[in-house]
């Protein structure tokens, strides 16, 4: 098997700063750290290093990734390291960027190695598997075997274990595993630990939460567009938008109507009763009020397409989709406001 | 109070009425069968003083209640699929299969009552049939044990301990997001039963709660849940030992406008204070809005400080790194994960398959494919009931 191996310009041999500017670089076999990984690694041979100077690689990033990618489809290796960067920023964002580019054009398996809090674990998003290392190069002797062990099991092409088995950070994927104790003991457990002063939590925090826009300067003269995801649609559901997970959007034209009639229009949402809304489909989507507001001069206009999902048991990466896909539909047809009506 | 729970082996399980429109089998633990539209799940349990084992009036809770032990009641209904939107979700038991690490029942003897539709009887009625039969056949193949003497007997009582332990209350959300879709109080729904309150424990483990809830199968609190409650037996264990169990309050899940959700968690954050907790353990019944029934309830508890800690699933898309939570506030820094209930489970043919033959979306139920956890009932139900948890990756 043969590995090509990934260093910046001082690990390369090629200089310090004086030498960040250099440009991706091909050098023969394993060089500096590429040594003592290569010694570490079982049946895998490092047939050569590609280096790239931090200035360099910062400043023309796509570039950079672009050459380099080049440098690794003609050596066609099994697979590709890169660093250890330790604490180097910069050092450590190109090993990311430069390793799931790897894997995401070449699909050939890449690893990177850095300190967990090297700004490249978080430039890297979960797409690259990233060695866990000390913050400066004191700890090279102990990141090495690890490079090797994990970038082996790469090798071997087996399914992954765990973050703690296989010796990478967590990615932020989110898997299932029996644990020793019920949920309720280990709630009783972090309570109590809690009420003692030591915090724990088996989800991290964070949520994704979207800060409000600015206010529509003037109302009186913007584009408004009606948007739901409570599964409004024609009645009789003619392009089947399902019940639940929902895998798309869908927009229909309202043209020049004053309000969404009732029996022409129905909800297919299944995480509600319906009745009340089938009764008045305006209630979901407010056609009859934003026309009113119009006709007053209120709303400069009402768009002549509304867009509609369901919005149940969707995960989130799915959701974000949509939303983006829709706004940029009505960011292009001039919308400045937008009324989403949630359920 | 005290309440004494006595177990019976499961050779006291000698015959299953015959019903009138309902398929009987008994399926002995590990057998390569695969139950589908289940609704609930029930252990059998009577009381030898002739009241009801799942009483619509009286208290349960005092006195003593026999128990069939290893023995599991399951209900299944294909509801008919027009009448949205009162329609369940998929809902699967696996005996044997990888899916059989989802459930307990895999290790007990299944009495699987399979109602079939009734022409012109509509869901909430067939429901109604389906739920009434299922509590009174687990009450009916329990009457064997009143003449015979227990293996064992569990007395649940709590004693006076130690004021230096910290004060602990169980705040139990349960469901009603209308028919189809209510837990139950002593035969009334959750909505209409003055929640929150506080009631007494044993009241919990003795069939005053039952299950009608029947959305997201793996996030459902089936009534088995509830008789064995995990969270409460647990209390029950450390009172005096590591904490004082201060008592439990029960609370509705989907209050359907956000005044009525910030009402209603600002009134069970109220009743487990006067319980006089330290901390509180807040539980989820089913998923979407009901979390953030759950979140509101922490932020309300933290704010009338008391600390708390809330068990959730996750619902995380498995191939993204997006999280899995439905709501959270950042007041819920300690928080139990019940698993993620987008995995999927690997496929599995069973020999059999009892339920019904074609799951809801269609495919037929012995050839399914690969099955998300959250088709398989009660596997991440947010009391805690089960050890599955989800992990960084």
């Amino acid at each position: 098997m043969n590995a090509v191996h990934y260093l910046n310009q001082f690990f390369a041999g090629l200089g310090g700063e004086e030498a960040a500017e250099t440009p991706p670089t091909r050098l023969d076999g394993a060089v500096g750290p590429g040594r003592g990984l290569a010694a570490a690694l079982d049946g895998i041979e490092i047939v050569a290093t590609l280096a790239c100077g931090d200035d360099y690689f910062a400043e023309h990033e796509d570039e950079a990734v672009d050459r380099l990618v080049a440098l690794v489809e003609v050596e066609g290796p099994d697979l590709v390291v890169a660093g250890p960067a330790f604490g180097s920023g910069r050092y450590g964002y190109a090993c990311a960027q430069f390793a799931r580019a790897v894997s995401d054009r070449l699909g050939i398996p890449a690893l990177a190695a850095m300190h967990e809090e090297n700004p490249g674990v978080a430039a890297a998003d979960g797409k690259t598997l990233i060695v866990p290392t000390a913050v400066n190069v004191a700890g090279m002797r102990d990141a090495l075997p690890r490079m090797a062990q994990l970038a082996g099991a790469l090798a071997a092409g087996r399914e992954l274990g765990s973050p703690e088995e296989e010796g990478y950070l967590p990615r932020g994927f989110r898997r299932n595993r029996i644990a020793e104790k019920s949920g309720a003991e280990r709630a009783i457990d972090l309570l109590l630990a809690k009420l003692e002063g030591e915090t724990r939590s088996e989800v991290a925090a964070g949520f994704d939460r979207v800060p409000p826009p600015a206010p529509v300067a003037d109302l009186s003269t913007a584009l408004l567009a009606l948007v739901t995801e409570a599964g409004c649609v024609p009645q009789g559901n003619p392009d089947r938008l399902p019940t639940i997970r929902a895998q798309g959007w869908l927009r229909y034209p309202i043209g020049s109507e004053d309000s969404l009639v009732t029996g022409r229009y129905e909800s297919v949402h299944g995480g509600f009763d319906v009745t009340l809304a089938n009764e008045d489909p305006n209630r979901l989507v407010p056609l009859d009020t934003v026309r009113s507001l119009e006709q007053a001069g209120r709303i400069g206009a009402v768009h002549a397409t509304f867009y509609t999902t369901t919005g149940n048991g969707t995960p989130v990466a799915a959701s974000t989709r949509f939303g983006r896909e829709i706004a940029e539909e009505l960011r292009d047809a001039g919308v400045q406001a937008v009324l989403l009506s949630g359920t | 109070m005290a309440w004494e729970l006595a177990r019976f082996s499961s050779d006291f399980l000698v015959d299953v009425p015959a019903l009138d429109g309902v398929e009987v089998e008994v399926v002995p633990a590990g057998e390569p069968v695969r139950v589908t539209h289940v609704l609930d799940a029930v252990e059998p349990r009577i009381r030898p003083d002739g009241r009801a084992a799942f009483p619509t009036d009286g208290r349960a809770g005092e006195g003593r209640t026999n128990r069939l032990d290893g023995v599991v009641v399951l209900s299944c209904l294909d509801f008919p699929a027009e009448e949205r939107p009162l329609h369940e979700q998929e809902s699967i038991v696996d005996l044997a299969g990888p899916g059989a690490t989802l459930t307990p029942f895999a290790h007990a003897t299944n009495v699987v009552l399979t109602f079939g539709p009734r022409e012109g009887v509509r869901n909430e009625e067939l429901e109604a049939w389906a739920r009434r039969t299922t509590l009174s056949v687990a009450e009916e193949i329990c009457r064997p044990t009143l003449d015979a003497e227990p293996s064992a007997v569990e007395r649940f009582e709590l004693g006076p301990a130690d004021e230096s332990l910290p004060a602990v209350a169980a705040l139990v959300q349960l469901s009603d997001l209308g028919p189809l879709y209510y837990q139950y109080l002593y035969g009334v729904p959750a909505g209409q039963a003055g929640l929150p309150r506080a009631v007494d424990p044993c009241e919990v483990l003795d069939g005053a709660v039952t299950c009608g809830e029947y959305h997201w199968a793996a996030l459902r609190n089936p009534t088995i849940a509830f008789q064995r409650n995990e969270l409460v037996r647990g209390l029950y264990r450390e009172h005096g030992e590591r904490l004082r169990f201060a008592g439990l309050v029960l609370m509705r899940g989907y209050e359907q406008t956000a005044d009525d959700k910030q009402r209603a968690a600002e009134a069970a954050a109220a009743e487990a204070a006067r319980l006089g907790a330290d901390g509180v353990i807040v539980t989820t019944d089913a998923g979407g809005n009901s979390h953030t029934d759950v979140m509101l309830t922490v932020r309300a508890c933290e704010g009338a400080g008391m600390r708390t800690t809330v068990i959730v699933a996750e619902m995380a898309d498995p191939e993204s790194t997006n999280p899995g939570l439905t709501d959270w506030v950042a007041e819920a820094d300690s928080i139990v994960s019940a698993g993620n209930a987008e995995e999927l489970v690997p496929a599995w043919v069973p020999e059999r398959v009892l339920g019904g033959e074609t799951l809801l979306d269609g495919t037929p139920a012995a050839d399914a494919g690969p099955v998300p956890v959250r088709n398989y009932l009660g596997a991440t139900n947010q009391m805690g009931q089960l050890a599955l948890t989800a992990t960084a990756w």
